[in-house]
């Protein structure tokens, strides 16, 4: 039997019962589009946070930290350090020791001082994140993302200068500045080293605001910090502990990188976490191969579903045309045909809903990001918050590709058997069935 | 029939001695649940090329036993079933399809596909045997003409009456050029003057045709009209008349 003929007559028996091979399509199409969506937000929320740390994140840095992990390099943790670890406790002179070290891989390295805060302007007090640094030598590390989009960074800035990341300037997205360029704003924290504890505050001038660096600035600057003078952070805070140091190096390569790790560590008795920037991408990637496969597996719950569905109705075909069967194979039919005619209608199932099913995915992916774009400017209001994050689904041709062997993968296997038994049926057994 | 009307006389000439179907001591044993049922019981038979056998029989004697092993879906638990000198009980699956290829059925229930036309039911076997769309589409029209329902080539088998059914079904039978046709109680589920009908179409393909025609019937008058008659009882052909 010619092939095109096989396939017009497994089609003619699907038309012959559209509600019933419509519901398993339905079945089909259901799973394929959970993967597709799923993998396609997934992998584009990777892209997009991957594109957000490269530019934020300069790759030839090392982040030194007191104990535990890159917690630190995060910027996150606004309240002091992970100092109580160890009872460790790193200096914003320890620059000196990194630069003793005399390792030609280092260009340069730099202490950070940060606490939580707020800043205040006449009408309304919001928090943020204070940051200590060196004005100079952190524009020439993170040279993509410390820019100012409004005024001048100060290389040598006077005590009271501060510089503001664009969430801190504008808050609400709305051009309804909070403050801007040359405008006087309160710097305030809270000094719990003292009992009781008590606010102290200053009054810093804005010198300029950066331009938006979009949701994280992990290690580097971020849009709802407020940079301040290195000098001014040890006074104002009345500490000489940092943080974390930045470390510049020479390249991103991994011996330099591995090389300079360990000589700090060793320069420090391993009481402080090196971290490289491109460790944390790497770990962040693999982070997101994990949830991939974890959400990916879920879905493809649901077509298994549907497989063990087309299974169903296949047996329920096969009884019901037991009869035809016995007629097919009078005429003449082969075993391995008939094999291949059920074989055949399950595979076009799986083809129709596959294609159904990656095509509605990636309507559902776009409609998920939209959804959740709404939401991100509504996080956007809250200052510490990093910030409305543009998710654009990603659907690669791997994913399309794999979703339509996927569907029509999980049919063929599932019609197997029934169909295996429609080919083994004996003739006159078959033509005997009522 | 594509067989022009001298050549296929010429054929029944030279043929006319041409033992296309041998059976020699056929045995076949069922199992009827636990209980084994001997439905053949040691049948010898010959039908030779051109011949018009009815098999004739009480339900129960084995007749169509005897005929699905004549049509080659089944085996014999016993004995040997030649079709042209071949040994059916030696060929596997696959042989024993093309081998029913060359086999025309014809069913008392028509076994008619329902979801194809008159037309479509003619070509199924040769699109089964892999023919171009266009040759048996040529081949079926030619064929239901000859059994007289050019009309109805576009009907769907519920909307053609028994008779048409069947005639439907034997130009099925005859779509790959068979060696000859096994018919299993053809007019058994239709009304007497439309099964006379059928009857006269059986006689005039053998007789114009040279179409071989083996028949099982429990009718004695149908079996009048044949050629040659066994009789069957238990399993057993006890009476053969040649009318």
């Amino acid at each position: 039997m010619k092939a095109q003929d096989i396939l017009s007559y497994s089609f003619g028996a699907i038309r012959l019962r559209k509600l019933r091979a419509g519901l398993t399509t339905l079945g089909v199409v259901i799973g394929i589009a959970a993967i597709v969506a799923l993998l396609s937000i997934t992998q584009g929320l990777q892209a997009t946070i991957t594109r957000q740390l490269q530019t934020g994140f300069a790759t030839n840095t090392l982040i030194v930290s007191t104990g535990g992990g890159f917690g630190g390099g995060f910027g996150l943790g606004a309240e002091a350090g992970g100092a109580a670890n160890s009872g460790f406790k790193l200096f914003v002179n320890a620059t000196q020791k990194i630069s003793n070290l005399n390792n030609t891989n280092v260009e340069t390295s730099m202490a950070i001082i940060q606490r939580a805060g707020w800043v205040g302007n006449a009408t309304t007090n919001r928090t943020t994140t204070i940051v200590g640094v060196d004005f100079a030598e952190y524009a020439s590390i993170y040279s993509g993302t410390f820019v100012a989009e409004n005024g001048t960074i100060p290389l040598s800035p006077e005590n009271e200068m501060i510089v503001v990341g664009k969430r801190v300037s504008d808050p609400w997205k709305n051009e309804n500045l909070f403050c801007n360029v040359n405008d006087n704003i309160e710097i305030i924290w809270t000094n719990a080293t003292t009992l009781p504890p008590k606010n102290e505050a200053y009054t810093g001038h804005v010198a300029a605001v950066l331009k938006e660096i979009g949701g994280f600035g992990v290690g580097g600057p971020s849009d709802s910090s407020v940079y301040i003078p290195i000098s001014q952070a040890q006074s104002f805070f009345g500490t000489e502990e940092c943080n974390t140091i930045i470390v510049k190096l020479k390249n991103d390569d991994k011996a330099t990188i591995d090389n300079v790790s360990k000589a700090i560590e060793e320069a420090f008795s391993d009481q402080v976490s090196v971290t490289s920037a491109t460790a944390v991408l790497n770990i962040l990637s693999s982070v997101f191969s994990i949830i991939q496969l974890f959400l990916a597996g879920i879905a493809a719950i649901s077509l298994l579903v549907a497989g063990i569905g087309i299974m169903n109705i296949m047996i329920v075909s096969l009884m019901e045309r037991t009869r035809e069967i016995g007629i097919l194979k009078a005429l003449g039919m082969k075993n391995q045909t008939v094999l291949l005619v059920f074989l055949c209608e399950s595979v076009i199932i799986g083809l129709i809903g596959a294609a159904i099913g990656i095509a509605s995915g990636w309507v559902l992916a776009n409609v998920v990001a939209v959804v959740f774009r709404g939401g991100g400017i509504f996080m956007g209001n809250q200052a510490t918050n990093a910030g409305g994050m543009t998710i654009t689904p990603l659907l690669t041709p791997t994913v399309t590709i794999l979703a339509l062997v996927f569907g029509v993968g999980v049919s063929a296997i599932f019609a197997l058997y029934p169909a295996w038994r429609a080919s083994k049926l004996k003739p006159i057994e078959a033509l005997r069935y009522e | 029939m594509e067989i022009p009307e001298q050549v296929s006389k010429k054929r029944r000439l030279v043929t006319s001695v041409a033992i296309i179907v041998e059976a020699f001591n056929l045995k076949k044993t069922y199992l009827l649940g636990k209980v084994p049922v001997n439905a053949l019981r040691g049948v010898n038979l010959k039908v030779e090329s051109g011949d018009f056998l009815a098999i004739l029989g009480p339900s129960g004697s084995g007749k169509s036993t005897l005929l699905n092993l004549i049509g080659a879906l089944d085996k014999p638990t016993e004995g040997k079933m030649l079709i042209e000198d071949v040994d059916v009980s030696t060929l596997n699956d696959g042989q024993l399809a093309n081998l029913r290829r060359r086999i025309g059925f014809v069913f008392q229930f028509f076994n008619l596909i329902p979801r194809f036309t008159a037309r479509e039911n003619v070509e199924l076997p040769m699109a089964i045997a892999g023919l171009s769309k266009a040759d048996r589409r040529k081949r079926a029209e030619d064929l239901l003409e000859t059994v007289g329902l050019k009309e109805r080539i576009n009907h769907k088998p519920a909307e053609l009456s028994g008779g048409e059914q069947q005639r439907v079904a034997i130009a099925r039978a005859l779509a790959n050029n068979p060696k000859f046709l096994v018919m299993d109680e053809p007019t058994g589920n239709i009304d007497s003057k439309t099964a006379n009908e059928i009857l006269c179409l059986i006689k005039r393909l053998n007789e114009d045709k040279a179409v071989t025609i083996i028949m099982v019937t429990h009718d004695q008058h149908l079996a009048g009209q044949s050629k040659r008659i066994v009789q069957m009882v238990d399993g057993s052909i006890t009476k053969e008349v040649v009318n």
